[in-house]
C-alpha cells in the first residue's frame, strides 16, 4: 500500500487557543488506505489535530498538506481541499431544515455542481449503502441518534472524497446504537477508505486500524499497529490510559 | 354620565375608513423597514469596522430616542434644512404621509435588524461547521443554512415588532394625518365623548393585534414544520 | 444655535419632569407587574383570566390612545362625580403628569407582567425544594432564593421596559404635560428652528437612556458573577 506521496503530513505542527498550547510539535504521515485511529485522555488535542486537518482550525506552527496543497492562509481554493476531505461530527450537524435527501445533496449540487437528478441517486445509493433509504424524506429531528450518524456519514460519502475524518462519531449515541454506526464505518474501511477516526471504541481499533495513535497533552506520545499498541505498549501514560479505558 | 351606543355605531365607520391609510403606513413601513433592517444587520455583522460602526451608531440613536420625536424631526424639522428642501427627495418630505413613511421605516428598522442578528446568532454553530468541512464557501452557507434557520428563530420577536409597528401609526395622527385615531381625536373633539369613541377604536386595535398574531401564528407553524418529531 | 440660548433652562426643568414621570412610573410598573405575574401565576381562574385581559387590552393598543382616554376620560368622569356633589363645577382635571405617568405604568406593566411570570418560572424548582428541605418558611423561600433568581433573569428585559417608560415621556407632551418635547414646541414658535429644538429633545432622552443602559449593563454584570466566576 506505499503510494509515493503521502495523502496526509503534518511536519512540526503546533497550535495556541491564548496561552493553552493544544498542540506540540504534530508530525504524522497518512497514506492512500491506511487507517488510523487516534486515541487519548480529554483535552488531549485529538479532535484539533484532525480539525487542523479541513482547517476548521488554523494551525500557528508547522506545515499541513493535503497531497500536494499546502494549508496556508492564503490557499485560494480550500474549499477544494474540504471536497476531498469528508468529516463526521460528535453531534451529527445535520441540516436540521433539510431532509435527509436534501442534506446529501446540498453539498453536491454546490460544491461539486452535480445536477439534481445525480446529485439525487448518488444520496440515495450512499443512504442505501448505511442501510437507511426508507428515512430519504424525513427530517433529522424524526431519526434516531444512531441513524442521524449513519446520514451524516453518507453525507460526507456523496462528496466521494479521498480521505474521511471521524472525530467521536459515537460518542453522544446511547450504546445500543453504537454498534450500527461502527458497522458503517467497518465496512467502509473494507472496502479501503482512508480514515482518521478519533475515538474510544477500542475494539473498533483492534479489528480495523492499521496504525493507533495515542496522545496526550497535545502531542503524539506513541503510535503502533494494534498488535503492538494493545500488546506491549511502550509509554508509562499510554499503559496507564490503556489500564483505564480497557478496564470494562 | 352616560355611554352613547349610538354615538359609537356613528363614529365607528368613520374611523374605518382611516384603516386604509393605517394599513397603507403599517405595510410600507414594513416592507421598507424590513429590507433596510437586512441591509444594516449585514453591515453589523460584516467585521468591517467602517460599516460596523455606522450600523451599531444607527441603531443606538434609533432605539434610544422616543418615535414621537423622531416622526417630529422628520415632519417639522427636515424642512428647516436647505439641502433637503431643494432635493428631489423634497416631495416625500413636504408630506405628512410621506414623513410618516419616512420615520417608522427608520425606527422599525433599528429593531428589526437587532432582531434579525439574534436569529443569525442563534444558529447552532455545529450546523455551520459541516456545511464548512463540506466545502460550502462563507455566502452558500449564509444562503442555505443561516438564512432559513435564522428566519424561524427570529420570527416570534419580529412578530412582536409588527404590532409595534401598527401602535406606532397612531402617532400619525399628530402629524395631521387622518388614519383611525386622527379621525378618533376629531370626532372626540367634537362630541366630548373621550370613552366611547377611544374605548371602541381600541377595540379595533386589538382585533388587528389579534388577526396579525394569528397569521404570524400560522408562519411560525409552517417555518417549524422540521422541529416536530410526529410525522 | 444662538436660538438656543435663551431656553437650555426650560430644557432643563424638562428634563426633571422626564425623570420624575420616570422614576413614578417605574415604581408603579413594577407594582402592576408584580401583581400581574402573581395573578397569572396563582391558581385562582378568576384572577388569571383579569389579568390576561390586563396584557391583551394594554399590549394591543397604541400607547398614546391610552394617554389620550386616561386623561380626557378621567376628566370626563371626575367631572361628573364632582357635579354630584356642587354642580357649579365646570371642570375637573387630572394633572396631565399623573394621567401620563398612570397611563405609562399599565402600558409597560402589561408587558412586565409576562417578564416578571417568566422569570419566575425560571427559578431552578430544584432551588426551591432544597430550601424548603433546609427547612426554610415559605416567606424564607420567597424572599431569599424566589426573588433574588427572579431579579437575576429578568434584568434584561426590565431594562427595556425602563426603557419604554423614557420614552412613552415623550407622548404625554400631547396632553400637555410640560416635559421636554412640549418646551421644544415653544421654543420653535418663537425661534422658527424646528431641527435644531427636536435634535436638542433627542440628544437628553439619547442621554437618558444611554445612563439607563449602563445601569442595567452593570447590574446584569454585579448579577451574573457567580457565573462569570465558574467560566
Amino acid at each position: 500500500m506505499t503510494n509515493a506521496q503521502p495523502l496526509i503530513q503534518m511536519k512540526s505542527v503546533g497550535k495556541h487557543f491564548g496561552n493553552f498550547q493544544a498542540l506540540k510539535d504534530i508530525n504524522l504521515s497518512v497514506s492512500k488506505g491506511e487507517r488510523i485511529v487516534v486515541c487519548g485522555p480529554s483535552g488531549s488535542g485529538k479532535s484539533t489535530m484532525i480539525r487542523c486537518i479541513n482547517r476548521l482550525e488554523r494551525h500557528d506552527e508547522g506545515q499541513i498538506f493535503i497531497g500536494e496543497i499546502e494549508l496556508t492562509d492564503d490557499l485560494k481554493d480550500l474549499n477544494a481541499v474540504r471536497r476531498e476531505v469528508g468529516m463526521v461530527f460528535q453531534s451529527f450537524n445535520l441540516f436540521p431544515h433539510m431532509t435527509i435527501v436534501k442534506n446529501l445533496m446540498l453539498a453536491q449540487r454546490l460544491v461539486r455542481k452535480t445536477s439534481k437528478q445525480e446529485a439525487h441517486e448518488v444520496a440515495m445509493h450512499y443512504l442505501e449503502r448505511v442501510k437507511i433509504p426508507e428515512q430519504a424524506n424525513k427530517y433529522p429531528i424524526q431519526l434516531s441518534g444512531g441513524q442521524q450518524q449513519r446520514v451524516a456519514i453518507a453525507r460526507a460519502l456523496c462528496m466521494k472524497p479521498e480521505v474521511m475524518l471521524f472525530d467521536e462519531p459515537t460518542s453522544a449515541l446511547d450504546p445500543e446504537m453504537i454498534h450500527e454506526v461502527l458497522d458503517v464505518m467497518v465496512d467502509l474501511a473494507k472496502d479501503g477508505m482512508t480514515m482518521i477516526c478519533v475515538t474510544h471504541e477500542m475494539g473498533f481499533a483492534r479489528s480495523v486500524a492499521d496504525r493507533v495513535i495515542f496522545m496526550d497533552g497535545g502531542e503524539i506520545l506513541e503510535q503502533a499497529p494494534p498488535e503492538e499498541f494493545f500488546g506491549n505498549p511502550q509509554r508509562a501514560r499510554t499503559k496507564l490510559f490503556l489500564s483505564q479505558i480497557l478496564q470494562h | 354620565m352616560s355611554f352613547d351606543l349610538s354615538l359609537i355605531l356613528d363614529a365607528l365607520p368613520k374611523m374605518l375608513m382611516g384603516i386604509g391609510l393605517t394599513f397603507q403606513l403599517l405595510i410600507l413601513s414594513g416592507f421598507l423597514g424590513l429590507v433596510l433592517a437586512i441591509l444594516v444587520m449585514l453591515m453589523r455583522i460584516s467585521g468591517t469596522w467602517w460599516l460596523s460602526w455606522p450600523a451599531q451608531a444607527y441603531i443606538y440613536v434609533l432605539r434610544g430616542t422616543p418615535i414621537l420625536v423622531q416622526i417630529f424631526i422628520v415632519y417639522y424639522g427636515f424642512p428647516q434644512l436647505e439641502f433637503i428642501r431643494e432635493s428631489f427627495l423634497w416631495p416625500v418630505f413636504r408630506d405628512p404621509f410621506g414623513c410618516a413613511v419616512v420615520a417608522l421605516t427608520l425606527n422599525t428598522a433599528a429593531y428589526v435588524s437587532e432582531i434579525l442578528r439574534g436569529g443569525v446568532l442563534g444558529v447552532d454553530r455545529g450546523v455551520l461547521e459541516a456545511g464548512e468541512a463540506l466545502g460550502l464557501s462563507k455566502s452558500q452557507r449564509f444562503i442555505y443554512l443561516t438564512t432559513p434557520i435564522a428566519t424561524r428563530l427570529a420570527l416570534p420577536a419580529y412578530g412582536n415588532d409588527i404590532i409595534s409597528l401598527l401602535k406606532s401609526t397612531a402617532l400619525a395622527s399628530t402629524i395631521t394625518l387622518m388614519e383611525m385615531t386622527g379621525i378618533a381625536r376629531t370626532i372626540v373633539a367634537q362630541t366630548y365623548a373621550p370613552y366611547e369613541i377611544f374605548v371602541s377604536l381600541a377595540i379595533v386595535y386589538m382585533i388587528l393585534t389579534f388577526l396579525i398574531q394569528k397569521l404570524l401564528a400560522r408562519i411560525e407553524r409552517f417555518l417549524g414544520r422540521y422541529t416536530i418529531r410526529e410525522s | 444655535m444662538e436660538a438656543l440660548s435663551g431656553w437650555w433652562d426650560d430644557y432643563f426643568w424638562g428634563s426633571v419632569v422626564v425623570l420624575q414621570v420616570f422614576l413614578a412610573s417605574l415604581v408603579l410598573m413594577v407594582i402592576f407587574g408584580l401583581i400581574g405575574a402573581a395573578a397569572k401565576l396563582s391558581s385562582n381562574r378568576v384572577a388569571q383570566k383579569i389579568s390576561g385581559a390586563y396584557t391583551v387590552i394594554f399590549r394591543g393598543t397604541p400607547e398614546i390612545l391610552v394617554i389620550l382616554l386616561l386623561y380626557f376620560g378621567s376628566a370626563i368622569t371626575l367631572t361628573a362625580i364632582a357635579q354630584v356633589f356642587d354642580p357649579e363645577i365646570k371642570f375637573v382635571d387630572v394633572p396631565p403628569f399623573w394621567a401620563g405617568t398612570f397611563a405609562i405604568s399599565l402600558i409597560v406593566g402589561s408587558y412586565a407582567t409576562e417578564t416578571f411570570r417568566g422569570a419566575f418560572l425560571g427559578v431552578k424548582p430544584g432551588s426551591i425544594e432544597a430550601a424548603y428541605a433546609l427547612g426554610m418558611s415559605s416567606v424564607q423561600v420567597f424572599f431569599y432564593v424566589r426573588v433574588p433568581e427572579m431579579w437575576r433573569l429578568a434584568l434584561p428585559a426590565f431594562g427595556n421596559h425602563m426603557l419604554s417608560l423614557v420614552k412613552d415621556t415623550a407622548l404625554i407632551s400631547i396632553i400637555g404635560l410640560n416635559e421636554t418635547l412640549f418646551v421644544a414646541k415653544q421654543a420653535i414658535a418663537t425661534t422658527g428652528q424646528p431641527f435644531t429644538m427636536y435634535i436638542v429633545v433627542g440628544l437628553i432622552y439619547l442621554s437618558v437612556s444611554t445612563v439607563i443602559t449602563l445601569t442595567v449593563m452593570a447590574l446584569e454584570h454585579y448579577g451574573n458573577r457567580h457565573m462569570r466566576i465558574a467560566a
